[in-house]
């Protein structure tokens, strides 16, 4: 089974928010010099369900991810991970594309690729949470897409997909090749073994330009846009202690619940 | 299984000045390094000095991230409020070579390890080598990652807290009396706030070290480096000497940050990292007696090889020259096809030769005079009170200073004891 | 300057949290101890006293191996967090 995986790098989740800047002006976040990008984790996740697939039913697993240097680290720790092969899509003319664009991008290197079972992305990326790149690429491929998969398996020839709903579960039986995006109820990553880092290490990756997937340049970089960002803040966030007390504990709880009634945080 | 020519462990000075100097003849190595990328996991003061870099990578500084050459030095004596300062600049330091920068080492240590990785070595980053691999009485290899990686030789760079050295049997347990403990905060300034400050407007910056109150005569000090816009703002205690008082050394900074002669420099600063670290300081005192066994090598902290001549601790410069040394004993091992401890003893004759522990037995008296409670309490206060007397003009008449000197000590200090503190000082430092 | 707490100071640091605690003490031995050297060496405050007892918290954790070395009774099960767990510091 051919598995390709579609990840995204992002800035690190576990940056307090010491460590970057908001420009309201531009919209843009300022990362922090000097801290590594990492894979979103629920790409991660993702790939976890692909290294299970294919310890089962064997096959090869391709790492594709748009963008530059930090795409690179990305993949490499893919492929540390037991990816068995990767491609940087980078090229000056995807700077600022957004996730439409991106969707278009990775779907021209699928194609190129060709012969594939399975497409997986993340449920959505842990920086903006739009969720949208899986499902449109799945559009542009024209093959059908299952969302917030936690579990795959291969059954009678055909991709058997579970499901989280809210309390419960779906499952779908889908003929190869489909997308599915992963949920984070999936397993957790597992962590790279020494001689999985060394091997990435030793990995030529390739980086594909938009000629090599055959990319019309009008449908992406930042002219390609059709949704203008007007407005990027961050939450204020206020702290305040208050000290309840009351003759006993009834007295006590009794004036704790009128309060946090008062102020809304319970009805 | 791939056996590797080296595996160095750890990605620091040592580490990566080793897997240079080896990548660079040929040799397969191998890097391995917990932190996510090198440096992640590692801090210090802020200062590095001399050639040893440059004779490695001429020109370096014009490539790594460094923040500023070092023009001037400032020692001060903080007493109550006062503060004693002696300043030196001169033309020396202003010129290439630079004798010394600052730097942070998140930054240079990922650039010190490109260069070992553009020579050639693997760089494994978030690995964390958990044992080393034991063939017969030998060293094999490493454990990392759940995997059993081999090689001919193992060098170990993985720092003060050295595990590896421990378990090849090289090393004891650290001792709470062998080492001090460093916190450190990095104050962000506005672009130009720091030149302005300071007065370093011709791009240099500025190594200023305390002693005295900033400790509250505990055996240790404060410092202040300049970086290009913040400063490295931290204090060095006796990490004994800490817990046996109930002091916190984080406490002594937030002390030391509001001195009168420090507070002013660097009010409104944004706090952007706080880090603390243990820094070996018995010297030869606490040095394994080998610094090597059959298929292995110990390098830079995890060796205890740093110097403390109670005018400064240094560390990073002998970290990159045993790094080279060690490199050198692997590359002698290599050409003979023998890595037993027979070949590998080179390391410590090529340390013994060079400064690195020239200088350890030279200073090798500094660590117990520098335990001496009178360097961090009496000596400040007296040389401030001194200034005090000499600076006031109250109207009365003036006393000669070595008289006014005579009437601090009396009922603190005998001119005897004084005078062989002096003389121990000059034996050791 | 305003006094810095050290949770203040924490909260700038770059940490990823692993769930497993890397560092473990042997609670029973401390309530028998009258030095708790741990509470003064630990520069992130990772050791309180609470009833005569100590807890410990790894979140702010600085890798520095102090509390590893200072504890008379050997209380301390001092590990590193897993590779890629833990702090890591952007300027260091």
């Amino acid at each position: 089974m051919n598995i390709i995986v579609c990840v995204k790098q992002i800035l690190d989740p576990d940056l307090p928010p010491a460590k970057f800047r908001v420009d309201e002006q531009s919209k843009r976040v300022i990362p922090p010099e000097g801290i590594p990008f990492v894979m979103n984790p629920y790409d991660e996740q993702a790939l976890e369900l692909a290294l299970r697939l294919k310890e089962k039913n064997g096959g090869k697993i391709i790492i594709l991810s748009a963008g530059g240097q930090e795409a690179l680290s990305s993949i490499k720790h893919a492929l540390s991970l037991g990816a068995d092969d990767g491609f940087a899509l980078s090229d000056e003319a995807f700077d600022g594309s957004d996730s439409f664009s991106v969707a278009y991008i990775l779907s021209c290197a699928i194609k190129k690729i060709g012969n594939y079972d399975l497409v997986l992305c993340g449920r959505q990326a842990a920086d903006w949470d739009e969720g949208l790149t899986g499902p449109l690429v799945a559009h542009r491929l024209g093959i059908p897409v299952i969302n917030l998969v936690r579990e795959i398996e291969l059954s009678n020839d055909k991709l058997r997909f579970t499901r989280v709903i809210s309390g419960g579960e779906q499952v779908f039986d889908v003929a190869a090749p489909a997308l599915a995006t992963v949920t984070n109820e999936a397993p957790q990553p597992r962590l790279p073994t020494g001689w999985g880092i060394i091997a990435a290490n030793r990995k030529q990756i390739a980086v594909w330009n938009a000629g090599d997937i055959g990319a019309d340049v009008s449908l992406v970089g930042g002219r390609a846009r059709r949704r203008k960002l007007t407005g990027l803040f961050v939450t204020e966030r206020n702290r305040s202690c208050e000290f309840i007390g009351g003759e006993n504990v009834l007295e006590a709880a009794d004036k704790l619940a009128q309060r946090l009634n008062q102020l809304g945080a319970i009805r | 299984m791939q056996v590797f020519d080296a595996i160095v462990v750890g990605a620091g000075p040592a580490g990566s000045a080793c897997a240079y100097s080896l990548a660079k003849e040929g040799l397969e190595v191998l890097v391995v390094e917990r932190g996510s990328f090198a440096g992640a996991k590692n801090t210090w003061g802020g200062a590095f000095y001399g050639p040893v870099l440059t004779n490695l990578l001429p020109d370096f500084w014009q490539e790594a991230p460094v923040e500023r050459p070092i023009f001037q030095h400032r020692y001060s004596f903080l007493s109550g409020e006062s503060c004693l300062s002696v300043d030196y600049t001169g033309p020396r330091f202003k010129s290439r070579p630079y004798n010394g920068f600052t730097m942070f080492r998140a930054k240079f240590d990922a650039w010190f390890a490109s260069k070992a990785q553009q020579a050639g070595a693997i760089i494994a980053t978030g690995l964390q080598a958990d044992d080393v691999l034991k063939n017969g009485g030998r060293i094999s290899g490493i454990r990392a990652g759940g995997d059993e990686l081999p090689a001919r030789v193992v060098v170990a760079c993985d720092g003060v807290n050295s595990i590896l050295a421990q378990k090849a049997g090289l090393r004891g347990e650290l001792l709470p009396g062998d080492v001090k403990q460093g916190v450190k905060e990095v104050l962000e300034f506005p672009p130009g706030e720091v030149a302005r400050r300071f007065n370093l407007f011709d791009g240099g910056g500025i190594d200023w070290e305390f002693i005295g109150d900033c400790t509250r005569g505990l055996p240790g000090g404060a410092f202040i480096y300049t970086n290009k816009e913040s400063l490295s703002v931290g204090v060095v205690v006796g990490l004994k000497s800490l817990v046996e008082t109930g002091i916190r050394a984080d406490d002594l900074l937030e002390d030391f940050k509001r001195h009168p002669a420090v507070a002013g420099l660097i009010e409104g600063g944004r706090l952007v990292e706080y880090s603390a670290h243990l820094i070996p300081v018995s010297g030869l005192g606490m040095m394994p007696r080998r610094l090597y066994a059959d298929g292995f090598l110990v390098a830079g902290d995890a060796a205890a090889l740093v110097l403390g001549t109670g005018l400064a601790l240094e560390g990073a410069n002998f970290a990159v020259s045993s790094g080279i040394a060690a490199a050198q004993a692997v590359l002698k091992a290599t050409k003979e096809s023998d890595f037993s401890a027979k070949t590998l003893c080179y390391y410590q004759k090529l340390l013994e030769e060079s400064f690195v522990l020239k200088d350890l037995k030279t200073h090798q008296k500094a660590p117990h005079f520098l335990e001496n409670r009178r360097i961090y309490s009496l000596y400040p206060k007296l040389a401030c009170e001194l200034a005090d007397s000499v600076f006031t003009s109250d109207g009365k008449p003036r006393k000669r200073t070595w008289k006014l000197l005579r009437e601090k000590m009396k009922g603190r200090v005998s001119f005897y004891r004084m005078a062989r503190d002096l003389i121990e000082a000059a034996r050791a430092l | 300057m305003k006094q810095a707490s050290i949770e203040d100071k924490l909260a700038v640091n770059k940490y990823t949290i692993d769930k497993d605690v890397h560092i473990k003490i042997d609670g029973k031995i401390c309530k028998t101890c009258d030095k708790h050297y741990c509470l003064y060496a630990c520069p992130a405050h990772c050791f309180t006293l609470s009833n005569g007892g100590i807890t410990f918290s790894f979140e702010g954790c600085l890798e520095c191996g102090s509390c590893r070395i200072v504890c008379p009774n050997r209380a301390v099960d001092w590990t590193l967090p897993r590779a890629g767990f833990g702090i890591s510091y952007q300027y260091g």
